[in-house]
């Protein structure tokens, strides 16, 4: 999140600043997504481009009025919740099953926190969990090994931003790989990874459910992608997508507790070095 | 001792000075601020309008009379200002005459007690104690002292350059240094600086190395504390363990100060000499390049980082700082299509580039969730205390949230401090 520059319109110190602000964090990750998202609409066609216009507007709707209804600045942080939503459902389904999740998944996992950053789950996990609990005759998509390759990009972009944490993906990883053992399930680098790639990114990795102090993504990294290998029913290599989405559910919702584990190691390290 | 601290970030701006010091044009005013001093409430000496010598007694602090703060120059009181509750706001002394160094000839060389004559002759405020960060009281003895002959500040004078000339007082200061405390007497230095090297058991050098904040004491005292153990630490300026050594050398109160004038603004960055609470107006006068919006600068008295918009020179600062001046806030229009939307609280979002810059042991977003819902018991158990304003000044400016940590860590502080 480099570099800092000379801020002229703070009144206090520091008068330098970090040009990051949370839209332009929204925007990199808008960016990063674009390329799996440009995969699935040409795969996908209209039905798909029709999925993803009601996404938008879904989540824009519920921007805009709790912008109004709580006084606040409007913002446009839902447009990457769309964006998974609509790379992760195929279009078939009626759209207002995706809307009906994505609205539950915006209000309830960001909006009614305060908005995005004042929560502590990512607002698009929490939508597709709900798609799945309601309507589970919608699969999944996102293992196609196309998407896999277009997530790439926008690994590299997040993780030079360090908007994504290599400890929380690494640590899924080698969670994942050690479950896998446990459970006697084949792993597949190509067919593992491809159908992971996209979940790990932008559904574990997602800062804004992630752990934040070094440790705790370590601990929260390593138990997402445990419970995906656990959740994970499909035979075969390829995980499935449903196991990503709950382990990063269930991973998140525990993070804040790994946190707190951390700091108070963290704190007693400290005190007995302090003496 | 070498301590080569790995976390921080160097910033890199436009205008770093020449590490050679020149004489300043002599300023016209100076100021004793409330701001060094905060909740100082002064049973004052003098009265606005009398003449005062360069050393003279100007006010003691009402709740330890035993402090005394002197005048930088000789001249005439000014203005005495208050703020809330009879605080000191400051006190400025306007100079009478171009007077040198020999007008100060006040009382010969003190002979008594260590402590006795720092307090009377108004070089004890030069310490701050840690916890707090504040003026330690009259009574107190801390378990080990620290100077800080290291600046990491961006654009900050090299304290090498600047204790050239003044070796001998600064080796005579750390001695008065020793008397004050049983423990050890820390001298925080660059690689290489030769400070301190010979100068007695109990006052060790340490080598610093590392971006900023290394040169922070706070950064330096967390290395230490092992071997310190707890308690009270103080800490002191480098220029001021000179000032303290001219003291007892000579009787004289030498209230110079050499400070970088620096920033993207500055004319010729370099390093000058000139007074404790110098008038910034007096002494940036011809040094303000051209340029910028509408041509107006801002002074800050410090750093980027940890100064403050000042019209007189801080206390604890060692540099001067020209920017550019705020251009017109520039209209929005998304906010004003939304009608009534104000610009509500921006989220931190906790991205792993906040880690590497807290050399303290400590989990910065933990902190920085502490420090701005003010909960002052995670605080303090995260470490706050080992913390003054210019060590979290980092986080301020790498968050998104654009919160200034600082006034939060001190808040929380000043809780702490109170409930202590």
């Amino acid at each position: 999140m480099n570099p800092l520059t000379l801020s002229a319109a703070t009144d206090a110190a520091p008068f330098l600043r970090g040009r990051w602000e949370p839209a332009q964090v929204t925007l990199a990750q808008a960016a990063a997504l674009l390329p799996p998202l440009a995969v699935v609409l040409v795969a996908g066609g209209g039905p798909q481009a029709l999925l993803l216009a009601t996404a938008l507007a879904v989540t824009l709707f519920w921007e805009t009025l709790f912008a109004l209804l709580r006084g606040r600045a409007w913002s446009w942080h839902g447009v990457t919740t769309a964006l998974v939503v609509a790379v992760m459902v195929p279009a078939g389904a009626p759209l207002w099953q995706p809307a009906l999740a994505l609205s539950l998944g915006v209000v309830l996992g960001e909006l009614i926190f305060g908005g995005r950053g004042f929560g502590f789950l990512a607002a698009g996990v929490v939508a597709l969990a709900f798609l799945r609990y309601s309507f589970a005759a919608i699969p999944f998509a996102g293992d196609g090994g196309a998407v896999a390759i277009a997530t790439l990009p926008g690994t590299a972009l997040l993780l030079y931003l360090r908007l994504i944490s290599w400890r929380v993906a690494l640590a899924a990883f080698l969670g994942f790989a050690a479950a896998s053992l446990v459970t006697g399930q084949p792993l597949d680098p190509g067919a593992t990874g491809a159908s992971l790639a996209f979940g790990l990114v932008f559904l574990i990795c997602d800062p804004f459910g992630a752990a934040s102090t070094n440790a705790g993504r370590w601990l929260y990294g390593a138990l997402a992608g445990g419970l995906a290998a656990a959740f994970d029913t499909a035979p075969g290599a390829a995980v499935a997508p449903e196991a990503i989405v709950f382990a990063a559910l269930l991973a998140s919702i525990f993070a804040p507790l790994l946190d707190h584990a951390a700091v108070l190691v963290i704190a007693r390290i400290r005190r007995r070095r302090h003496g | 001792m070498l301590f080569s601290i790995r976390k921080g970030y160097d910033p890199a701006l436009p205008g770093a000075p020449r590490q050679s010091v020149e004489d300043a044009a002599p300023v016209g005013s100076a100021a004793i601020l409330g701001a060094d001093c905060p909740g100082l409430r002064p049973a004052l000496a003098v009265a606005a309008g009398d003449p005062v010598r360069r050393g003279q007694v100007l006010f003691t602090d009402r709740r330890h009379p035993a402090i005394a703060y002197v005048s930088p120059l000789t001249g005439v009181v000014e203005a005495i200002d208050f703020g809330p509750r009879r605080t000191l706001s400051a006190m400025v002394l306007r100079r009478t005459a171009e007077t040198g160094p020999e007008d100060g000839a006040g009382p010969p060389a003190p002979t008594g007690d260590a402590r006795e004559t720092l307090l009377a002759r108004g070089l004890w405020p030069a310490f701050l104690a840690r916890p707090f960060g504040r003026v330690p009281a009259p009574d107190g003895t801390p378990v080990a002292i620290l100077v800080s002959a290291t600046d990491s500040n961006p654009l900050a004078p090299d304290p090498r350059v600047v204790l050239a000339d003044r070796r001998p007082a600064f080796d005579r200061g750390l001695t008065v240094l020793a008397a004050l405390t049983a423990g050890p007497v820390f001298v925080a230095q660059p690689p290489g600086a030769g400070l301190a090297a010979a100068a007695g058991d109990r006052i060790r050098a340490v080598e610093i190395s590392g971006p900023h904040p290394a040169g922070l004491p706070g950064a330096q005292l967390y290395r230490l504390r092992p071997e310190i153990g707890p308690g009270k630490v103080w800490t002191i300026g480098y220029q001021d363990v000179a000032a303290i050594g001219h003291l007892f050398a000579t009787g004289d109160y030498r209230s110079e100060r050499v400070v970088a004038l620096g920033g993207p603004r500055a004319r010729d960055p370099r390093l000058v000499r000139t007074i404790m609470g110098a008038s910034l107006r007096d002494l940036t006068s011809g040094e303000v390049a051209p340029g910028g919006r509408g041509g107006f600068a801002r002074i800050l008295s410090g750093s980027v980082l940890a100064g403050r918009e000042a019209a007189w020179l801080g206390r604890h600062h060692h540099q001067v700082t020209i920017l550019d001046a705020r251009p017109e806030a520039r209209r929005l229009s998304l906010p004003r299509w939304l009608g009534r939307s104000r610009r509500g609280p921006r989220p931190l979002i906790a991205s792993e580039r906040l880690e590497g810059l807290l050399p303290f042991g400590i989990p910065p977003v933990p902190l920085m969730r502490a420090l701005a819902v003010g909960d002052s018991e995670t605080a303090e158990r995260l470490g706050a205390l080992d913390l003054v304003e210019e060590d979290v000044a980092l986080l301020s400016c790498f968050c998104t949230s654009g919160a200034d940590y600082g006034r939060l860590l001190r808040r929380v502080l000043d809780e702490l401090a109170e409930a202590a």
